[in-house]
């Protein structure tokens, strides 16, 4: 799935309906489900290319969010684990008594 | 009754500092305190040869033995010496194992070097040190006839206590050529003869075993010519320059670990410093309670002192100001300012404190072992385990979420920067409400605890023997007064100016940058300390010099013996009878006291054990020292030396000033009664 695209000289992301739109209609809404996206789908984006996209406002909004979301990407597991670490533990333990005594 | 000593050294041992042993010297100390039977007990040796000649010298019964090293304690064990032989050759094998020090040997090495311990005397320290451990007195507890203490206090405490071994003083003492003061850490017993099968079963019996000859655990010998003391309390009497504080002075390094109050050691001349330093021994003590009082605060202010509400006001001001602008300038709005993105505010990222504290408490519903069955009488185990289960997958997902969250404002951020970078108009500054109101909010609560503390209040109180310690919160009166809590040479003039206002007092309180952050909780409100009489009011100096002395009094429990050098040189009659005298009764119960008095309060309403009287006298033209001794109902007092004194006449003289004196007192008083 490509959640950033470059075309006619646009840059463009993944709308919610699965219409590409302008990223300079991108709202913080929009980047949270390109995030959620990008943690649970295989995405992909186009390289970020100054030539390519004429708009200097596109150019700025596609290459930040280019970068963020291909940095999440490659820190995907990551990401999600550090906030699955947090009392371990104590839910291993308890989720395997508690499942014992209940059968 | 016979006098017996069983702990003598005569061979230095390893741990023992050199000495040279002397047989004349052990002469001397036999026949001049009048021991019936003694033991030789080295440091893990024992010398066959030494033995013979000290037991053909001494002419008295004289048991072989040894001090072993058991366990990390010491240990005697004495043999009744029919095979001499046959004990030298098994104190040579402990002799063996012990070379360094260091070195012990277990109970089990024990038996099997000396086979059957009933045949011997076996005393462990008991009450002395280094004491044998209380598990090893359980193992060996069957041979035990007795345990060694080494104090008369001790003595006292054991013999008087059931669940405890008889105890035993001995002198423990170095027999070298330097002897000079003779020991009087004896024990007498009362047994026929002297056979070390006839010492154990008396042993086995405690009141068989005394500190005295005649007057079994009521007196016992203080100094080598016989004087004796009480076990309890002594009334030491006598003129000035008779020799008194001498005697005090003497007894202190006679028994060594001795409680001395000397004579206006309580009173001092420079008041200010005396109650500068009365407050500063109270306020040491309780230090404590005012951190821990003050604790709640410090935690209050950690959160407080992030806080700026200057900033947040600006904030404030800056989103009203770029939000009026941009819609003022709508029409010039560029391909920049025109994305969605120019005016966007961020994510509000929620905080997972509450949720974390509910799984914590969970989690103590769980594991608490203390209440467990009144909790499982409401609670089934596995839904707590199951609801704790649900909470921290909630917090994964909402953990999980707010690093999402955080991702996409990093996003927004860095793209607006840009964006503003590159267009001319206004972009409207964001402002988290929610922060700022939340943060007056804390600052209001935080005002109200600063109010709430500065208000008057006792917060701690203690009683000590009629005297209330009190320590009481207030507001600071100066800056002054800060400055010497904070302990911090700087001003606090202008930080006190705000002191009214808690909030804008602890900012001037940030900016002054000689102050450690983690130490401010202590500069909000005052704690004071105040020492009451009984009657509330604030003692004054003579009723300090009283809380003194109690305190000293009680401190006494820790020592062996406690000395006190005219305690009416510094407190009036009415406390002396109401207070002092009843502690020194009370505390007499548990050890021997000695109180040197010229004044009748004590000395004739105390209701002393024993009455000492120290008298200067001539005899062939020199001066004699004497200290003459009896119960306060004899009618005569007598010197070690045999010489008597009428004991009515003593105490007139010395509490009343003589019988002239006493009887005009008295008409006196009667005069004005009727």
């Amino acid at each position: 799935m490509k959640l950033l695209s470059i075309e006619n000289n646009l840059g463009l992301y993944l709308g919610e309906t699965g219409q590409y739109k302008p990223v300079d209609k991108i709202t913080k809404e929009d980047l949270l489900r390109l995030v959620n996206l990008t943690l649970r789908e295989d995405v992909e984006f186009d390289v970020y290319d100054e030539n390519a996209i004429k708009n200097q406002a596109h150019q700025i909004v596609y290459k930040s969010v280019f970068e963020k979301l291909r940095g999440l990407k490659d820190r995907k597991k990551e990401f999600v684990d550090e906030s699955e670490r947090l009392y371990l533990k104590e839910y291993e333990r308890y989720r395997e008594d508690s499942s014992k005594k209940k059968v | 009754m016979k006098k017996i000593d069983l702990h003598i050294h005569t061979v230095p041992g390893i741990s023992d500092g050199e000495f040279v042993f002397c047989l004349d010297a052990f002469k001397r100390y036999v026949s001049e305190t009048g021991l019936d039977a003694v033991a030789v007990t080295n440091h893990n040796i024992f010398d066959a040869a030494q033995f013979r000649t000290i037991k053909e010298t001494l002419g008295i019964t004289v048991f072989p033995g040894m001090e072993v090293d058991l366990e990390r304690g010491h240990l005697l064990i004495i043999s009744d010496g029919s095979n001499l032989e046959d004990f030298e050759s098994r104190a040579s094998l402990v002799s063996q194992k012990i070379t360094k020090i260091g070195d012990v040997i277990s109970v089990e090495e024990m038996e099997k070097i000396f086979g059957d311990l009933k045949s011997y005397l076996i005393i462990p320290h008991y009450d002395k040190e280094p004491s044998i451990p209380g598990q090893t007195i359980e193992k060996i507890k069957p041979y035990i006839s007795a345990g060694e203490v080494d104090s008369t206090k001790k003595f006292i405490r054991a013999i008087k206590d059931d669940a405890k071994l008889t105890p035993v003083l001995f002198s423990d003492i170095r027999i070298s050529n330097d002897l000079t003061d003779l020991p009087t850490r004896q024990t007498f017993v009362d047994c026929g003869d002297l056979t070390l099968d006839a010492i154990k079963s008396c042993l086995r019996d405690k009141a068989k075993v005394t500190l005295s000859e005649k007057d079994g655990n009521k007196l016992w010998q203080i100094f080598p010519d016989g004087q004796k003391l009480s076990t309890g309390l002594n009334i030491l009497l006598g003129e000035r320059s008779t020799g008194k504080t001498y005697t005090l002075n003497k007894i202190s390094s006679t028994v060594g670990n001795v409680k001395y109050i000397k004579q206006f050691s309580l009173v001092q001349q420079d008041e200010e410093a005396y109650e500068r330093e009365f407050k500063n021994d109270i306020q040491r003590k309780r230090s404590n309670f005012v951190d821990e009082y003050l604790s709640g605060l410090k935690n209050v202010l950690d959160s407080i002192m992030s806080i700026d509400l200057v900033v947040n006001n600006r904030q404030i001001e800056e989103y009203l100001f770029t939000l009026l602008k941009s819609a003022e300038d709508t029409d010039r709005r560029d391909a920049f300012s025109k994305t969605a993105l120019f005016d966007e505010v961020e994510f509000p990222v929620g905080q997972t404190q509450t949720l974390c504290e509910l799984i914590g408490s969970v989690r103590q519903v769980i594991e608490n072992i203390e209440y467990k069955e009144i909790i499982e009488k409401h609670l089934v185990p596995e839904s707590l385990k199951r609801l704790i289960c649900e909470l921290i997958k909630l917090l994964w997902d909402k953990a999980l979420e707010n690093k999402k969250k955080k991702l996409v404002n990093e996003v927004v951020k860095d793209i607006k920067q840009h964006l503003n970078l590159r267009t001319s108009a206004i972009q409207v500054k964001d402002v988290d409400l929610y922060k700022v109101s939340m943060d007056i909010k804390r600052v209001e609560r935080f005002t109200e605890i600063i109010n709430f503390l500065k208000r008057e209040a006792v917060v701690f109180e203690e009683s000590i023997q009629g005297f209330r310690v009190e320590a009481k919160k207030e507001p600071f009166a100066g800056p002054g007064e800060i400055k010497e809590v904070s302990h911090v040479k700087t001003a606090f003039s202008d930080a006190f100016k705000k002191y009214e206002d808690p909030y804008k007092y602890l900012r001037a309180l940030l900016s002054n940058e000689s102050l450690t952050r983690s130490e401010l909780y202590k500069l909000f409100v005052k704690i004071g300390y105040r020492i009451l009489n009984k009657d509330g009011f604030e003692v004054s100096g003579g009723e300090r010099s009283e809380f003194r002395l109690v305190q000293e009094i009680m401190d006494a429990q820790n020592y062996d013996v406690l000395l006190i050098d005219e305690p009416e040189s510094s407190f009036d009659n009415l406390f002396l009878k109401s207070d002092v005298n009843q502690i020194l009764k009370e505390i007499s119960e548990s050890m021997p006291v000695v109180v040197v008095t010229h004044n009748s309060t004590v000395g004739a309403s105390v209701g002393a054990n024993y009455l000492l009287f120290a008298n200067k006298g001539q005899q062939d033209g020199k001066v004699v020292y004497r200290i003459f001794s009896g119960y306060p109902t004899d009618k005569n007092l007598f010197s070690a030396d045999g010489k008597s004194i009428s004991s009515h006449g003593i105490v007139m003289d010395s509490l009343e000033a003589g019988i002239d004196a006493y009887d005009s007192r008295r008409q006196g008083y009667e005069a004005i009664k009727h």
